[in-house]
């Protein structure tokens, strides 16, 4: 047996009113350094022990609060200074959008620190405890209970303290003993530990190094067939055929569906070539509305519903300020105005320059209906009195 | 102050009861509540807007009353479904908030019978040949009419009435002959119970609430709608144990029961939140004009500063409020508190239905007054009547309950 020093001196009692009576005993007393241990939760023992309220619920608050000042100062770091980015047309910094994230953290903060002080604040983990080592005291998980009163007290005093917990009623009163090596770790634990730990680097150390590394040997494709798709890209060889592409051109002599462009005019604004003047379509009232309805959708966030440049897209691309952005062209410019009807359809379906072809997404009617709206947008530009009917101006005098 | 086991009999063969003085002062709630509402409706129509603003402020308090008493039906339930021990002793008081539900009906019957009549200045589809013209709403006429909206009115409040009378009939009865079998029927019906209560409530949320504004939908409303009756039912059961613990509950509901109430009331402030900002975020990060316009009925005209009392008084301020422990053991605090969120779910209330006063579910700015304060009034003061008058009757817990000595000697760890 190695040497002992004294833990404590340890009182049994038989039922809860006598380990109740004694915990203020003890507490009024004036003793700091003890415990009772019950086998069930004991109301009112708090109480009775005198504990004082911890502090967890501050440092929760404390944590949560952190969490939420974070969480809101990331959100703006990341999305609105660091690397702004425009979402839905939002402001850049917005609290209703950066709720949920700082709701969130707000509870991760307090739970997670709540949680792991837990642990700290009853001095957890730990392996070992003096008290283990007497048999009787395995009955702390069934029917007895008890009061242990800790040497390193104060006030303990071994004559003084034996005496106070004798007259408190205690079924048995006894010396507790600790070995003076007791609290060492056994070997085999730290071992363990120090393994953990350093396995757990190992990934750490691989992620830094393949981050560092140049490497010709290609990556590791976890999801194969995610990766290579046996299927043919556009462009792509193929050695089934003579010519080695997979793509094929057309068979001479066919025409695929929907691409027969009889009419010239119609389908790409030409006439022998030049872009032709005049309508290939009845112009009606109809026509019109629709040209409205399909400009103010596709055409008027950049150029605006008046046709002028000044959509949302151009207006907010203008404060913005970058400088590689080309403003949408002002439709009712003489320079459109004069073109012929054919080049703003050719516009239309094949885009230029910086704007894209809307041939995808406008088929060739609804083209034409926006050029014969557009005309009318420019009509309406330089209108005087002269072009108002004379029955309607009055009204708009 | 534990009650020992001799007390738990003694109490179970004389439950505590109201006191002598409770009729005189139900009936004078009664008559003092009836010059109240005499007044607001004589006000209310002789004022600019007239039968609209009565209808509208009449639904607001007709509303509050409900939601205390779906709020108590739903804390009823709750305590079954869970099995729960600590509040055996609040329970019967929430019973009989949940019994007035029939008189919640009589409260609503005008409302139901001006729309059934075609009068359109609270309900605007009640205006058949104006929801006809209306393209949205010409496509919601299936569901919106006089018709079914009375039968769906009529089968909400027979549903309520039935689950309520289940639960306070054996509870009651288990008063007289103490039948622990009763306690497990109850438990067992609990849970079918709570599933028909979320679904009335939630229809009953969109049919009296939501269709103000035929236009606007929110799935979430009814959710909303129940976050609002929970924070009434707790800061009710906490005013209601206050009151009583001065006369027959004393020593029977201690500050352990209180910090509980405080605790579900701290819970629902926030819950309420939650879902008010969940409803919010969802429309503000879609912004579509359909469903941006009803918050902007609220962000304008003098209703954003009731948006930000909401805001502020509804969620933040009572959040932090409640948040300590020591708050929800105070008695006083939590007094204060209660009453502070009960006239908090008013404002709720007001700025759910008031902003569609201008007709067609239109808002006319601020339309808010003496009217719509001395009508709340006067319905709240009624129904405090009533529901004196109607508690006398029976034992104020339910004394044969197998779980009451738990509740008695009830703590907190
Ligand atoms: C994404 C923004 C955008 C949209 C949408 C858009 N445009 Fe443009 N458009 C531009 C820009 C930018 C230019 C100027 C291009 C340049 O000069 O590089 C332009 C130029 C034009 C021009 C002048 C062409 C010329 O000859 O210089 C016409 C005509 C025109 N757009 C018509 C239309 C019509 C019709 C639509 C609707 C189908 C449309 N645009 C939709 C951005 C847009």
């Amino acid at each position: 047996m190695s040497e002992t020093r004294t833990f404590g001196i340890v009182a049994e009692y038989g039922d809860v009113d006598s380990v109740m009576a004694a915990a203020r005993r003890i507490r009024d007393a004036g003793y700091r350094r003890w415990d009772v241990h019950t086998p069930f939760p004991v109301h009112g023992m708090d109480d009775a022990m005198g504990v004082r309220p911890t502090i967890l619920p501050w440092i929760t608050l404390g944590a949560g609060l952190s969490g939420l000042g974070l969480s809101i100062l990331l959100q703006w770091w990341t999305n609105a200074h660091d690397y702004a980015f425009l979402i839905s047309g939002k402001p850049l910094f917005s609290l209703p959008a950066n709720i949920p994230v700082a709701f969130e953290s707000t509870i991760l903060f307090a739970a997670v620190t709540t949680f792991l002080l837990v642990f700290v604040l009853n001095g957890l983990p730990r392996f070992y405890h003096p008290l283990f080592r007497m048999a009787k005291f395995k009955k702390a998980t069934d029917d007895r209970f008890f009061v242990a009163i800790e040497a390193r007290d104060e006030k303990f005093d071994p004559g003084a303290t034996r005496k106070l917990l004798e007259s408190t009623g205690a079924a048995s009163v006894e010396i507790c003993e600790e070995p003076l090596d007791g609290q060492v770790l056994p070997g085999w634990v730290k071992f363990v530990g120090v393994l953990g730990i350093t396995l757990a680097m190992i990934p750490l150390v691989v992620a830094y190094r393949a981050r560092n590394a140049k490497t010709d040997t290609p990556r590791l494709h976890l999801v194969g067939d995610m990766d290579f798709q046996p299927k043919y890209k556009t462009q792509a060889a193929s050695p089934l055929f003579a010519d080695g592409r997979a793509m094929r051109p057309q068979v001479d002599g066919t025409i695929a569906r929907g691409e027969l462009r009889e009419n010239q005019h119609l389908e790409l604004g030409t006439v022998d070539g030049n872009f032709a003047d005049g309508f290939p379509v009845a112009v009606t009232r109809e026509l019109m509305e629709r040209g409205r309805n399909r400009f103010d959708i596709y055409c008027s966030v950049c150029h605006g519903y008046g046709g002028q440049g000044d959509g949302p897209v151009a207006l907010r691309a203008k404060e913005l300020g970058e400088g590689a952005f080309v403003a949408p062209t002002d439709l009712t410019d003489d320079y459109v105005k004069k073109q012929p009807a054919g080049q703003i359809y050719a516009t239309i379906r094949n885009g230029i320059r910086t704007m894209p072809s809307y041939a995808a997404q406008i088929p060739v009617a609804d083209r034409w209906a926006i050029v014969l709206y557009l005309r009318a947008l420019q009509r309406h530009s330089d209108a005087s009195i002269a072009d108002v009917p004379l029955e309607k101006r009055e009204e708009i005098k | 102050m534990k009650v020992s086991p001799e007390n738990i009999i003694e109490l179970s063969e004389r439950p505590p009861r109201l006191g002598e003085q409770a009729p005189a002062l139900g009936r004078r709630a009664l008559v003092v509540g009836c010059l109240l509402l005499i007044a607001g409706l004589g006000l209310g129509f002789s004022g600019h807007h007239g039968l609209a603003h009565v209808l509208h402020a009449w639904l607001v308090g007709a509303t509050f009353v409900l939601s205390i008493a779906l709020g108590g039906l739903f804390f009823v339930i709750l305590q079954h479904l869970t099995a729960a021990g600590w509040s055996v002793v609040l329970r019967r008081q929430a019973e009989m908030l949940a019994s007035l539900i029939p008189w919640a009906a009589a409260l609503f019957l005008p409302l139901v019978v001006v729309t059934l009549l075609g009068h359109a200045e609270l309900y605007p589809w009640a205006d058949h040949a104006w929801a006809a013209a209306d393209p949205v709403v010409s496509k919601k006429i299936g569901y919106l009419n006089g018709i079914f909206f009375t039968i769906r009115m009529a089968l909400y409040f027979v549903v309520w009435y039935e689950l309520t009378r289940w639960f306070v009939r054996n509870s009651v009865a288990q008063d007289r002959d103490g039948d622990p079998q009763r306690t497990v029927r109850m438990r067992r019906s609990a849970a079918p119970g709570m599933l028909v209560f979320a679904l009335t409530s939630t229809f009953f949320a969109f049919d009296a609430l939501m269709s103000l504004d035929p236009h606007w939908f929110s799935t979430i409303f009814g959710v909303y709608f129940f976050a609002g009756c929970a924070v009434a039912v707790f800061s009710t059961l906490i005013l209601g144990s206050l009151a009583l613990e001065r006369g027959p509950l004393q020593r029977i509901v201690t500050v352990e029961h209180y910090h509980d109430l405080g605790k579900w009331l701290f819970g629902m402030v926030f819950f309420w939140g939650y879902i008010a900002f969940s409803q919010y975020v969802l429309i503000w990060y879609a912004d579509i004009p359909e469903e941006t316009i009803w918050y902007k009925h609220r962000l304008h005209g003098g209703w954003q500063y009731v948006s930000a009392l909401l805001l502020f008084g509804h969620l933040l301020v009572p959040f932090a409020g409640l948040l300590s422990r020591h708050v929800k053991r105070n008695r006083a605090a939590l007094g204060f508190w209660a009453v502070y969120m009960l006239v908090l779910h008013l404002a709720d209330l007001l700025w759910l239905v008031n902003p569609t006063i201008g007709g067609h579910g239109e808002s006319e700015g601020m339309v808010f007054g003496l009217t719509d304060l001395l009508l709340w009034l006067g319905l709240a003061v009624t129904s405090f009547g009533v529901f004196i008058l109607r508690a006398q009757n029976q034992p104020l817990i339910p004394a044969r309950d197998p779980r009451l000595d738990e509740s008695l000697g009830f703590e907190n760890q």
